[in-house]
């Protein structure tokens, strides 16, 4: 870890913080202050755009394990995410069990079922298994779709989120629950890539060859990382289920958002901790609030002799140019330019 | 270092800030409002379901300010429209009716089944009451909050299998029927209707296989021809279509170059049964097509015509002649006359806030109080029956005629069928 000039680690356990300095801790605490009393001055609409983004985030940082850390290219996560979502809401629904069994079942599942879906990365690798997951999004919506237990075409209703006889039903308790486990799987995908298992996974990333040479498992590492990036999306899916959709259906998990997936982890920067947060972050309030809340209205107030339905077209064409413009001119993602930043702003008014 | 601590205090000051706002903002003074009745709108105008969803958009905020700048508003009081794009986007979806019950919105509408089947849970717990234009069987039965503003998918599956029972064919027997749907709400309905009701109708119905499955598609489709060509081999006398224009348009010219049409009977549901099919197939392929819709046609001679028409070559004009238009316009009038009832029977006050209390209000004293409201005589007229959530439940067989959708039946209504007593609905 890089550290501010005349900090050094003098022992085992100040190389391992994560916090160390004394700036550090304060913009975390400032970090936690505001993330955590955001209900207080935010409405019922941004607690559920906050809850979208936490959501979303878990998932997120679960396929950053696997593409950003492992190397195992995956276009098939929202399935994941509707494996978790609907093992969720079958075991709460059909089977009336508690939320938190049903919680720990989607990540499980979801977790065993991308087990299955990776055992091909053990043969494969790139573009060829970016196909094989591609399949298992289709396979996993076809199966929902088509199977009793989960209401088919119908779709199945999903009770809200309770523990201990607390139900997590306004917006304002979801977000916490939801503030709650992301902060926690952050802090779990921090820890694990500095762990032997991140270091293999990150060799496996870097020449997997090479690193079988070393005497790093491929095979149990690769299925290690299918299993823990989909284990988040499960959990993902869990939360997507009963604190934000409470009614589900195939179409919620479209092979979109699986490259839209793909898309937040590149634009925040794979491989690193920051990345997965900036990406989803920026995504999710481009695509669901500065362009239909704020850019849309504006377009068609300013411009009355626009054609119609104009300006509302223009957005998917603005999204998709962020998106290029990002991958053009930062092509290593937002995390990166923030790394930049924090280096220049060390150094300044120094240029070097 | 001065400067970095400078930076440090600034951050940790902007962050002390923005926790302390909710206590700054209760010091402030309330503002003065305007009296306005505020609605969400949410339409999929852009999306996979773009070629309904934008006319449907334009015909809602059309209809708005045609009763704001020509009537006065409702009751005097303006209506105000929060409309936000759905994207045909479930998550999207869910944010917009987020938003329009944190904006106090009285109600809600939706275009398609689609859209309100990926919100129904949330309005429904919230009792935040929704008009769908499109309506599907699964958003309203058993009845909750959700609403109707036309006949559902099963209705449209009923009617054209009745007319085709008594008026097309000529056969022995039992005519042989293939379902080829949309992969959702809005395909399914049909299938629930033709489960429930085929054997009385005196029709069989051709399975992909097992029993309940149809023939499906999804909305991005591009070729259906194998799905055809299976069909073939079933050798079918009616095909039936539950889907939106554009993967409608994808089967029937499929089924043009496959030879299959003409030659077997094709009858589409509502849902593709517009302007945006003959324009997206072709006038030539379409011809002879027969489909079902709620409203009357284009131009035809009814009070509420002349000035959807004026609207529309004013404002829209690409949007003339699509009946998408007719549906939603129809929508917002019908919106405006919930609001009208309630106001009438509860007064200003009681739905002033736009919070549960206003909901129920708007539920008991508005959407539950409609009695044969004639909407402009534009579809049929709208009432509702205690436990019937289908505000408008008639509705007319049409036909491409000279690449022109005209009607060939008067308004047939469509009954109740209680789809949760059956065994097999929702599994």
């Amino acid at each position: 870890m890089s550290l501010p000039c005349g900090i050094r680690n003098y022992n085992y356990a100040q190389d391992m913080a994560i916090v160390r300095t004394r700036t550090q801790w304060g913009l975390l605490l400032a970090l936690i202050a505001v993330v955590f009393t955001a209900p207080l001055y935010f409405g019922n609409y941004w607690l559920g755009v906050f809850n979208l983004i936490g959501i979303t985030l878990i998932a997120a940082v679960g396929l950053n394990i696997l593409v950003g850390y492992c190397g195992q290219l995956s276009i098939g996560h929202a399935g994941f995410i509707a494996v978790g979502a609907y093992t969720s809401a079958v075991l709460t629904n059909r089977f009336e069990m508690p939320f938190l069994v049903g919680f720990l079942a989607a990540g499980l599942v979801s977790g065993l079922i991308g087990i299955v879906f990776g055992l091909p990365s053990v043969r494969v690798k790139g573009f060829y298994l970016a196909i094989t997951t591609v399949a298992a999004q289709f396979i996993i919506i076809w199966v929902i779709n088509h199977w009793g237990l989960t209401g088919g075409f119908t779709g199945i209703s999903v009770p809200y989120a309770s523990i201990g006889g607390f139900v997590f039903r306004s917006k304002t308790s979801q977000f916490f629950l939801i503030a709650g486990v992301a902060v926690l799987t952050i802090f779990l995908a921090k820890n694990l890539a500095r762990t032997r298992v991140g270091r293999a996974f990150i060799a496996i990333r870097d020449n997997d060859l090479a690193a079988q040479v070393m005497g790093v498992n491929l095979l149990y590492y690769k299925l290690l990382a299918f299993f823990i990036g989909c284990f988040f999306a499960g959990i993902a899916g869990s939360l997507l289920a009963h604190c934000y959709y409470l009614n589900l259906n195939g179409e919620m998990f479209s092979f979109t958002d699986s490259i839209l997936y793909i898309g937040m982890i590149i634009i925040g920067g794979l491989g690193t901790s920051l990345g997965p947060i900036m990406g989803v972050v920026l995504i999710r309030l481009l695509q669901q609030v500065l362009l239909p809340i704020y850019l849309v209205p504006f377009l068609e107030s300013s411009f009355k002799n626009l054609p119609s339905g104009f300006a509302t077209g223009v957005t998917p064409m603005l999204f998709g140019l962020v998106i290029v413009l990002f991958l053009i001119l930062e092509p290593r993602g937002l995390a990166h330019r923030w790394a930049l930043f924090k280096s220049a702003y060390r150094l300044w008014p120094f240029s070097y | 270092m001065k400067s970095k601590r400078f930076i440090i205090t600034v951050i940790v000051c902007l962050a002390l800030i923005l926790t302390l706002l909710p206590v700054f903002g209760a010091c402030g003074g309330e503002n003065e409002t305007v009296k306005t009745l505020k609605i969400g709108i949410t339409t999929p105008t852009t999306g996979p379901a773009a070629e309904k969803g934008r006319p449907m958009g334009d015909a809602n905020l059309d209809a708005i300010k045609y009763i704001n700048e020509e009537l006065g508003g409702v009751n005097g009081y303006q209506i105000e429209v929060v409309w936000i794009d759905s994207a045909y986007d479930a998550a999207q979806a869910v944010t917009n009716v987020n938003r329009f019950m944190d904006e106090n919105c009285l109600l809600f509408g939706t275009s398609s089944s689609k859209e309100m089947t990926d919100v129904k849970q949330i309005a429904n717990q919230a009792a935040f009451p929704g008009l769908v234009c499109f309506n599907a069987p699964s958003l309203h039965r058993p009845p909750q909050h959700i609403y109707g503003l036309t006949p559902d998918y099963g209705d449209d599956w009923t009617a054209f299998t009745t007319y085709y029972m008594e008026n097309i064919w000529e056969g022995a027997g039992k005519p042989k029927m293939a379902l080829m749907l949309l992969n959702n709400s809005t395909g399914y309905g049909a299938r629930d209707a033709a489960r429930a009701a085929a054997d009385d109708l005196g029709i069989e119905i051709l399975w992909d296989g097992e029993i309940g499955k149809a023939f499906e598609h999804t909305a991005t489709t591009t070729s259906e021809t194998e799905t055809l060509t299976r069909i073939r081999a079933m050798d079918p006398d009616v095909i039936y279509i539950s889907s939106t224009p554009a993967p409608t348009s994808v089967i029937i010219k499929n089924a043009f170059e496959l030879g299959i049409y003409p030659g077997v009977t094709i009858g589409c549901g509502h849902a593709s049964f517009t302007k945006a099919l003959v324009d997206l197939a072709g006038a030539d392929i379409v011809e002879g097509v027969y489909g079902v819709f709620p409203t009357v046609s284009w131009g035809d001679n009814v009070p509420g015509m002349a000035k959807l028409m004026e609207y529309a070559q004013r404002e829209h004009p690409n949007d003339v002649g699509n009946m998408d238009y007719i549906t939603a316009w129809a929508q917002s009038l019908v919106i405006a006359e919930v609001l009208r009832l309630a106001l009438d029977n509860a007064g200003y006050d009681a739905i002033a806030a736009g919070d549960a209390v206003a909901w129920k209000v708007i539920e008991e004293q508005g959407i539950q109080k409609l009695d044969g409201y004639d909407v402009g005589g534009l579809q049929s007229p709208v009432t509702y029956n205690e436990g019937d959530n289908r505000l408008g439940n008639s509705l007319r067989i049409f036909q491409v005629q000279d690449g022109v959708i005209t009607a060939i039946t008067d308004w047939i209504e469509a009954p109740l069928v209680k789809y949760e007593e059956f065994s097999w609905f929702g599994q």
